[in-house]
């Protein structure tokens, strides 16, 4: 693909030169280098050294702050994605935080004599199956036990999904050799190594002979949703778990024990603005009783962004990002910030980790899984 | 059909381990020329980037050598380069490898017979292991 | 066949088309929604760029328009039905009762001061509010009063317990006994032979761009709403004051150009007037206080008028206005109820934030919803804006014969183009009624 055939399929030439996307852009307001507006001003000029030798093409969040709010209704983000396929081409890759495991991982993961053991999890009292029509897709919650400093929470998430699914009378099909979706290749422009991942699940799940996979990994079901389907086949209904919950909740009702907690909700960039999800996560916190929702100063479609996506070019600027997210949490008052994404999690636990002499402000609070705040709700009358 | 050669990279520290390799070749002690020594300083310094990236590249076994702990001419690198292994190899064993294809050895400047016998043993266990299911995918 | 001819909307678009017509000998019904002609051009303090007081200006033809012996003129009316073809149209206008007898009405406003009951006041964008008995604005064209059905306290609470109504101060304060509770709604049926829509437009309401804060934050403001605090006749007296609760006047005030315009997400258009409108009234800001900085964040300025450009120098130059070439990403509010404007400055590529008194939006304008109606009772075309579709060689021919569209129904523009586009529309009408 050449960068005038990506301006053509993003339609950049709408690109007003206005800068509304730049005033709203997470990364501009702390990185002075960093110019959505200037990105698409260089491709139009068809500089394109200029953008693929930019260290800041892998700084975009890819969060569609900009493309929700533009006159010109550029989808930046895409531009993006494409810039960075090229980029790549020419040798030039985002710095990988964590040593680039993640990254590793997944290109690991995409060779066919890969074969995993990543059940381990599993333990008594969550029940899945080899019969179900359907398929709950774990992701990489097995691998990030293992790459942060703390917590990552990321099973305790697929564990709680596993609890609830269970209650509602569904033991899933889990696959003890899924494969990375691919969110984090394809957005860092490794379109090779996507489309070997996409093509091995897509193998896997026609043999398991599933109907509907339910997510709880907004990046997951973003990619199958919307990506996978320029490159196989699923033929499978696709639900992220808080869709399922509110139907449930609309459709039966769900006997929750009550939750005497504060809590704030953050939309994660791949649920909400990408997806246009907002609703149903805050009917499912609604549902519980005795539970208080207090909204963040930005919230649905213009939610914060965690400050890191793809785990690329994570740097002070990410940090600033998700302490302003975290102050406006405490904000609110609340007792617990609530997100329903395994990554958002990820980073904001991290910013809240101190790392050598650093002062800053006090961003301290606990951040929960939507599945954590629900099971815990779910049967054996258990609050934590 | 020719017998499966295993490839081994290992990562020796410059003050122990390279330097114990070093005295098994002026000793002349014969072992396997299966393996690729790439010195760093200290063992501390192989970021878990380093190991990712070799396994992709397609070697059947990662070894990483380094001081006794309490020898590291760093103090504590060969700590660090512990807490990585362990934690490396816990992802490693979720991707479905082998534990023993990622090797991490305390062997001291004096000891180039150990290095010798090291490389010896892990050739073999490799051999009956077989190739490293990324090998296929070696990317030139 | 008939030789008078309808003119729909009592802006200016539709009083110019009106007086032309009955200078011609033409037979004029003009039907005016609302219960005074002048329509938004009577809501603006000054005009562009010539600073003329806009209702000082305005006031003279709605008083020709009116005393005219070729015009009748119907307030509080709406056009129910049109059937017929070119030359000869049956018209039904619904004549909305105002409970007031116009032949007795002196409009001296006694009703108006001892009304108990209160309603939102539109004319002044809803900033304040007037009476259920009122007149609609203080130059109102015909000056008599009405009594809103929806707020007055007799008609809408019923009787006491004793059986007599709850209200009547007006009928006993009015010394020419023009109150008449027993008035009723009347259909008029016309006979003409052209029609032209002069319907105008509606500002676009700006909630939906929620980045801005409109309605969540009081100091941010619409352009008709800030017309309305700067102008004399307003609810402030003249007196530009922030709208939180410390009411102190604004020393720097922010307008936000291109709002819910020339934008894939609301309307595609430009509103051609804004960029002046916006000038305009940051010179007005600096003449109410010579203390006043103004800032325009524009995308283009397009002045391209008579006299347009000059106007914007001036601006610069003399009235302490700078131009910002940045389109505002969000607004924000700290804890003085003070606008946080976040934008990119594309000229420095600068991301900044500045804190502000005041905040002004210059929202888009669209056709009023009254023209879909229209579209449909007449069958003529809109566009995919809703404008009245018309073509670029016959400008102000709607797609039936007959009918013609002038003013911002038709198109973006401003006071001096409807005026000459409502001019065209008579000139055409004239040709079928001779």
């Amino acid at each position: 693909m050449s960068l005038e055939d990506i301006i053509q399929e993003t339609k950049t030439f709408y690109c007003l030169d206005c800068g509304k996307c730049t005033g709203l852009c997470p990364v501009s307001r702390y990185n002075p280098a960093y110019s959505p507006r200037v990105m698409l001003e260089n491709a139009l000029f068809g500089f394109q050294d200029d953008l693929t030798y930019n260290h800041d093409l892998f700084s975009c969040l890819t969060c569609y702050a900009c493309s929700s709010k533009c006159p010109g209704d550029v989808d930046y983000p895409l531009f993006i994605q494409k810039a960075r396929a090229l980029a790549l081409d020419a040798g030039q890759h985002g710095d990988c935080a964590h040593s680039g495991t993640v990254q590793s991982l997944a290109r690991l993961m995409s060779n066919p004599g890969v074969s995993q053991n990543r059940l381990e999890w599993l333990s008594d009292g969550l029940r899945i199956s080899t019969q179900s029509d359907t398929m709950f897709f774990v992701g990489c919650a097995p691998y990030f036990e293992h790459i942060f400093d703390f917590d990552s929470g990321a099973i305790d998430a697929v564990k709680a999904s596993l609890k609830i699914l269970n209650h509602c009378g569904i033991e899933p099909v889990v696959l003890p050799n899924e494969r990375c979706c691919g969110h984090d290749m394809l957005w860092t422009g490794d379109v090779e190594t996507f489309r070997r991942l996409a093509e091995h699940n897509a193998a896997i799940i026609k043999e398991a002979g599933v109907k509907k996979i339910i997510f709880s990994c907004p990046e997951g079901y973003r990619t199958f949703k919307e990506d996978y389907p320029k490159y196989v086949d699923i033929n499978c209904e696709l639900q992220h778990i808080s869709e399922f919950l509110a139907d449930r909740i609309a459709e039966n009702g769900l006997d929750f024990s009550e939750v005497k907690r504060k809590v704030t909700y953050h939309d994660p960039c791949r649920l909400g603005r990408h997806l246009g999800i907002y609703e149903q996560p805050r009917k499912v916190i609604a549902a519980l009783p005795g539970i208080e929702l207090v909204e963040m100063e930005h919230n649905k479609e213009e939610s914060l962004c965690c400050g890191t996506s793809a785990f690329v070019n994570c740097d002070s600027c990410s940090k600033q990002i998700r302490v302003d997210r975290l102050l406006e949490a405490k904000a609110t008052g609340a007792d617990t910030l609530i997100t329903s994404c395994p990554k958002c999690q990820i980073h904001f636990r991290c910013a809240m980790t101190n790392k050598g002499e650093e002062k800053g402000p006090d961003v301290e609070i606990e951040v929960m899984d939507l599945v954590n705040l629900v099971a815990n709700a779910l049967g054996d009358g258990h609050n934590e | 059909m020719s017998e499966f050669e295993p490839s081994i990279l290992c990562f020796a520290c410059n003050w122990c381990s390279y330097a114990a390799a070093d005295i098994a070749g002026t000793s002349r002690i014969q072992y396997p020329p299966n393996v690729r020594l790439l010195r760093v300083m200290c063992s501390g310094m192989v970021d878990a980037e380093y190991v990712l990236k070799s396994l992709e590249a397609g070697f059947d076994g990662v070894m990483v050598a380094g001081c006794h702990i309490g020898d590291c001419h760093y103090i504590s690198g060969n700590i660090k380069a512990q807490e990585m292994v362990t934690r490396l190899k816990k992802l490693l064993h979720i991707l479905g490898l082998e534990d023993e294809r990622l090797m991490l050895k305390w062997i001291a400047t004096s000891e180039g017979p150990i290095f010798a016998e090291t490389i010896k043993e892990y050739v073999e266990q490799l051999k009956k292991l077989g190739p490293s299911p990324f090998r296929k995918e070696l990317v030139t | 066949m008939s030789d008078a001819v309808l003119v729909i909307g009592g802006g200016i678009a539709g009083i110019q088309a009106s007086l032309d017509l009955a200078d011609m000998g033409k037979h004029v019904y003009l039907v005016e929604k609302s219960p005074s002609i002048g329509g938004r051009m009577a809501q603006l303090d000054k005009t562009f760029p010539t600073n003329d007081c806009s209702i000082c200006i305005l006031a003279p033809k709605m008083a020709d328009c009116y005393d005219h012996s070729n015009t009748t003129i119907l307030t509080y009316s709406e056009v129910k039905e049109i059937t017929g073809s070119a030359g000869d149209f049956t018209v039904t206008v619904l004549k909305k009762a105002r409970y007031v007898d116009a032949k007795k009405c002196t409009g001296c406003g006694e009703c108006t001061e001892k009304c108990p009951a209160k309603a939102p006041d539109l004319f002044n964008m809803g900033l304040g509010t007037r009476k259920a008995a009122y007149l609609y604005f203080l130059q109102a064209v015909p000056r008599v009063a009405l009594i809103d059905r929806e707020y007055c306290i007799r008609m809408t609470k019923g009787l006491t317990k004793d059986g007599k109504p709850r209200c009547g101060v007006c009928k006993d304060v009015c010394q020419a006994g023009a109150i008449d509770f027993d008035q009723q709604d009347e259909e008029i049926t016309l006979n003409v032979g052209a029609i032209i829509i002069a319907t105008g437009f509606d500002p676009y309401d700006p909630t939906s761009l929620t980045e801005y804060g409109y309605r969540r934050y009081k100091n941010v403001v619409t352009a008709m709403e800030y017309e309305r605090l700067i102008c004399a006749s307003g609810p402030t007296g003249g007196h530009l004051k922030r709208l939180s609760a410390d009411g102190r006047d604004p020393k720097t005030i922010a307008f936000i150009q291109c709002v819910g315009s020339r934008d894939l997400h609301h309307n595609k258009y430009c509103a051609s007037v804004c960029c002046m409108h916006s000038t305009k009234e940051a010179i007005l800001a600096n003449e109410h206080d010579p203390e006043i900085h103004s800032y325009i964040f524009y995308i283009d300025i397009r002045a391209s008028g008579k006299g347009f450009q000059n106007y914007v120098a001036r601006a610069e130059k003399e009235y302490n206005v700078t131009y910002i070439r940045s389109r505002v990403a969000e607004i924000a509010q700290d804890a003085g109820e003070n606008p946080v404007i976040w934008y990119e400055d594309t000229n420095s590529r600068q991301v900044k934030s500045m804190t502000v008194d005041l905040v002004v939006l210059a929202t888009c304008m669209v056709p009023r919803t009254d023209a879909v109606g229209l579209a449909a009772i007449t069958h003529t075309a809109l566009d995919e804006y809703k404008f009245f579709q018309t073509s670029p060689l016959a400008p102000v021919d709607t797609t039936i014969p007959g009918i013609f569209a002038c003013g911002y129904c038709q198109g973006p523009m401003d006071i001096p183009e409807s005026v000459a586009q409502a001019s065209a529309a008579a000139a055409r009408a004239a040709e079928i009624v001779s």
